[in-house]
């Protein structure tokens, strides 16, 4: 047991905790927006939501695994914990972005469902109205002068 | 709303450009476009002020409301998929009056030529 293999399990450690934790985020909360984009069906929205946390954890977990190997091999604590640092912190960051980028494709998810469910009025008022019909009423304020 | 005609002025290339920019998005709301003053325009709205809608573009929707100049404008937007929200954030008071000073400010300088040889362009 030598310091690379003890930073190596001490990287996987932190770097699956720390995944394991943003995915369970993902899955508590990302629950509500999905319900909500799928019309209260809970079931569709849970399903939906188990398998965007299964993609996540995937890329999430191969980078984590990809990323492991350290190429010289640290001889003190101090270059171990400097190792671990930057493989850490490249972790964090990916992890970081996909999971911003889950919440954003939730929320446009939701925006695009509940668009049409708002009562849709036009947000102007007409400027007259043209009643077909031979009487041809037809009542229109005079334009402004250009 | 199911839908709306576009009355615009075919002698315009901006309101052609424009016409032919709303017909190729998404729309919620289905857009006829139809020269204002042509034999089409006449034919499905007799009785309307026909001049009047060569001065400023002007929006018929199917329940007979008119709309002119920008709440045209605003109109046309309100039926693309994806702008409605754009729309209503600009039908605000806080955003209408800049909204009609922009559509004011372009009808008075676009292109439009027989307007201008007929006199008709007020420029």
């Amino acid at each position: 047991m030598n310091t690379v293999v003890i930073t190596y399990l001490i990287y996987l450690l932190i770097s699956v905790a720390l995944t394991a934790w943003v995915g369970r985020t993902l899955y508590k909360n990302g629950a509500l927006f999905l319900v909500d984009v799928f019309k209260g069906n809970k079931e569709l929205a849970g399903a939906v939501n188990h398998l965007l946390v299964v993609g996540f954890y995937l890329i999430n977990l191969g980078y984590v695994t990809l990323t492991l190997r350290i190429s010289d091999a640290p001889e003190t604590a101090q270059a171990a914990i400097e190792s671990l640092s930057l493989k850490v912190g490249a972790v964090l960051i990916v992890l970081g972005i996909l999971h911003l980028g889950n919440v954003f494709v939730f929320n446009r998810l939701r925006t695009r469902a509940t668009e049409m469910r708002r009562p849709q009025r036009p947000p102007v008022a007409p400027s007259g109205q043209w009643i077909p019909g031979d009487a041809g009423s037809y009542s229109q304020a005079p334009m402004p002068p250009a | 709303m199911e839908s709306l005609t576009v009355l615009y002025d075919s002698s315009c290339s901006l309101c052609q450009w424009a016409t032919r920019w709303l017909d190729s998005r998404q729309q919620l709301v289905t857009m006829y476009f139809v020269p204002a003053g042509s034999a089409e325009a006449h034919m499905l709205f007799p009785n309307l002020d026909h001049t009047r809608t060569l001065e400023d573009i002007t929006v018929v929707a199917d329940d007979g409301s008119i709309y002119e100049g920008e709440r045209a404008w605003v109109m046309c937007l309100w039926c693309l998929r994806g702008y409605r929200r754009l729309a209503e954030r600009m039908a605000t008071p806080a955003l209408m009056p800049s909204v009609k000073r922009v559509v004011a400010t372009v009808s008075r300088y676009r292109p439009h030529e027989d307007a201008c040889m007929e006199d008709r362009c007020g420029i």
